[in-house]
């Protein structure tokens, strides 16, 4: 069922030999991957498996030790300030600042990334549809881990950037907040945005993506279809190589 | 009463695994370091004890009359400092922090233990207990020298143990309904009665009523070692152990009530304000919120802006020496979460570092918004300190205030930002008596503060009284051409990705 997925020609998230260290630990191993404009695709794995620490890097945040990474077209390891222009990152833990509110958080991205106005109009209807209209101009550090998971999908989109990059949205998410960041998914390949889901819960990932890639031990063991993962065969191939 | 006993026992051992846990943490040189400090500590604190008695002067002269007189008024500055600084700390340091805490049985005890034991590891307490065994020595001369600094040192245990009893009973009070508006009620009327007495000129009358008198006769018996001594000094050293008992129980009242007034801040609403204007005025604006709404920064800043301006005036300090002054605000304002500001942002630092801005704008916003705190609390202490000064000060005097300000800001500024950038730590700032730094670092920090921006301080102070207002602004120029080209670096280092992502990777922990 696993095997090397073809590469797609100018992929908008193109990842070659990605090695990433720290210190005596490799969190990632020779990673390729590739995600084509208006694609999903999901990173899935045990925890440790090197899904944050590639999602890091494709959002700027951690230099690549080796390899080439590029986002939109731009070298995250020389251009790392056009990989971030043109992405949207909700970062695995936290993701907020602990004494702003989420319209503080909303205008910071906004004059950094030059928004022409207009942009409050989208950015109010993404809260309303994430169920955080009412909690708009409350600081952060009061929020439920749900709610500040949310926010972070939220901040990652409402700018409709040309990457999408959401690691593990679902956690800790109900039911209508997972339905919330599908729909986000949904629309941002809709615009042709390339999208890049990080996260250890499989059916999720099955829905976001149509792609998914299996990590373990920072190096790509297995790759398919998404929809290859779903149900009891797709999940007994998964958890064989995850053992 | 068995059971409050066995009780008390194992929190008190409790307090070994914690103190183990934390040293634990301890990495390379870290360890080495801590063995030199506690040698160095030690050898000071004996220092200090002893050699003042040998010098010229010591029991005999009129300075060592001037200082036997002034030894009350040092002792009780000991308890009133020690005292607010544990207040502002909301109850005193953590030897675990909260957070970490939260899966471990740690009971109100062995958290009041450790927060007593986390007392000297500060600065502002060394120093002070070094005055006092220096003093003490210098005015007592060294005839049984020994049992006079045992006093001494019983006083320290006493003055500490009663401050942290008094600090948890404020913090009590803060956690009710309330509370926050009865303890600042308490504070403006303590500050207004202090005012009033400097107004009325009846702050030497006042300190001549001072318990501590009894206290220094106790330790000047112990030249003769008396029963008077030892019943003295045991009664001291009893007062500290009751004090002790005492703290532990209403460490357990406060432990039942929750912050209100930090989780108040919590959920309160904000105003939204227009989109800034430029991407400098974005970065600023989030970084002053991140400062100014953060209940314990708002409450340390004030207390650092507020105490030594009000010391300076009940001493009437005159303008040439308030000079010294700036440089300790300034080092106590950046030890809120200066040394460690990219832990400002906690868990948002790696969203922040994902957003398509100049590393170097972030970091000038980080610099702007610190040498913001840093010069509008010293500024606050030399307006309270000046009001006593003594008329308006001279074109000299002025002018070295102002060189002293700039400089010692920016010079504690560019330290800070070095600091934070080589040493970052995950430490969660928005908890009343979280620290930016782990305490044995902070002892470091403090001391290093302190001793360069006292000294440069000093150095303006000599300025001041020059009749040349042109040299402290001479003088200054070194000083600011060596802060900013430390600042250069740092800037540099931080603009490296490497380093960055080293540093919000630390700090976003948390």
């Amino acid at each position: 069922m696993f095997g090397r997925l073809s590469q797609v020609s100018s992929p908008a998230i193109d990842v070659r030999a990605l090695h990433v260290q720290f210190g005596a630990v490799e969190a990632v191993r020779w990673l390729d991957l590739s995600v084509p404009a208006g694609g999903s695709t999901a990173l899935v794995g045990r925890n440790g498996a090197g899904k944050s620490t590639t999602m890091r890097v494709l959002a700027g945040v951690i230099p690549p030790v080796g390899g080439e990474v590029y986002v939109g077209g731009h070298d995250v390891r020389r251009d790392a300030l056009g990989a971030k222009r043109v992405s949207g990152y909700c970062p695995d833990v936290g993701g907020l600042v602990p004494r702003a509110t989420p319209w503080e958080h909303l205008q910071l991205s906004a004059r950094l990334r030059r928004l022409p106005p207009g942009w409050e109009e989208d950015a109010r209807d993404l809260l309303e549809r994430f169920d955080l209209g009412a909690a708009a101009h409350r600081v952060t550090s009061g929020f439920s881990h749900g709610m500040g998971r949310r926010m972070s999908v939220v901040l990652a989109a409402f700018h409709h950037p040309r990457v999408l990059l959401l690691d593990e949205p679902f956690d800790g998410v109900d039911p209508f907040g997972a339905e919330a960041t599908l729909d986000v998914i949904a629309d941002a390949r809709s615009r042709g945005a390339a999208v890049l889901v990080s996260t250890h819960l499989l059916e999720l990932a099955v829905q976001a993506s149509d792609e998914a890639v299996v990590l373990r031990g920072g190096m790509v063991v297995g790759a398919a279809q998404a929809n290859e993962l779903g149900g009891e065969a797709g999940a007994r191939a998964y958890r064989a190589l995850l053992a | 009463m068995t059971t409050i006993l066995a009780e008390a026992r194992r929190a008190s051992a409790d307090v070994h695994p914690l103190v183990a846990f934390r040293l634990a943490a301890l990495r390379g040189r870290s360890t080495p370091a801590v063995i030199a400090g506690a040698g160095l500590f030690f050898f000071m604190t004996a220092a200090f004890a002893v050699l003042p008695a040998l010098l010229d002067g010591a029991q005999s002269s009129d300075r060592a009359l001037s200082m036997l007189l002034l030894l009350p008024t040092a002792y009780l500055a000991f308890l009133v400092t020690t005292t607010f600084a544990i207040i502002g700390a909301g109850g005193g340091r953590e030897l675990l922090p909260r957070d970490e805490g939260v899966a471990f049985p740690v009971s109100p005890t062995t958290d009041h233990l450790g927060a007593l034991m986390l007392v000297p590891l500060n600065i502002a307490w060394i120093l002070q207990g070094w005055s006092l065994l220096g003093l003490t020595a210098f005015a007592a001369g060294a005839q049984n020298l020994w049992a006079v600094q045992i006093t001494t040192l019983a006083w320290l245990f006493f003055g500490t143990a009663l401050a942290q009893a008094i600090a948890w009973a404020v913090e009590g009070v803060r956690r009710l309904p309330h509370g926050s508006w009865v303890v600042k009620g308490g504070g403006a009327l303590l500050a207004l009665g202090t005012v009033s007495l400097v107004l009325a000129d009846n702050v030497t009358a006042a300190l001549d009523q001072s318990p501590t008198l009894d206290a220094v006769v106790v330790a000047l018996n112990g030249r003769h070692v008396n029963g008077r001594w030892a019943t003295g000094t045991a009664v001291i050293i009893v007062g500290g152990v009751i004090a002790v008992a005492v703290g532990a129980f209403v460490a357990h009242l406060v432990a039942r009530r929750p912050p209100l007034e930090e989780l108040q801040a919590d959920g309160r609403a904000i105003a939204p304000r227009a989109i800034a204007r430029s991407e400098l005025a974005a970065l600023v604006r989030t970084d002053r919120s991140s400062v100014w709404r953060s209940v314990p920064l708002r409450r340390g800043f004030l207390i650092l802006a507020l105490i030594p301006g009000l010391v300076a005036a009940a001493g009437q300090l005159e303008w040439e020496m308030l000079p010294v002054l700036p440089g300790l605000v300034a080092s106590g304002s950046a030890l809120l979460f200066g040394v460690n500001a990219w832990a400002l942002d906690g868990v948002g630092a790696v969203w922040r570092d994902s957003l398509p801005v100049r590393p170097d704008l972030v970091f000038a916003a980080r610099v702007w918004v610190l040498c913001e705190v840093l010069l509008v609390a010293s500024a606050l202490t030399l307006v309270v300190g000046g009001l006593r000064a003594g008329g308006l000060p001279t074109t000299s005097e002025a002018t070295a205030l102002l060189a002293t300000l700039v400089v010692v800001s920016l010079q504690v500024v560019a330290r800070s930002m070095h600091w934070s950038v080589r040493r970052p730590f995950a430490m969660d700032l928005r908890s009343a008596r979280g620290t930016p730094a782990p305490p044995l670092a902070m002892v470091t920090y403090s001391s290093y503060l302190a001793l360069t921006s006292t000294l440069t301080g000093m150095v303006f102070a000599v300025a001041a009284q020059a009749d040349d207002p042109r040299l402290s602004l001479v003088l200054a120029v070194p000083f600011l051409l060596a802060a900013v080209r430390r600042l250069a670096i740092t800037r540099r280092e931080w603009s490296t990705p490497d380093t960055r992502a080293y540093v919000v990777a630390t700090v976003s922990t948390r």
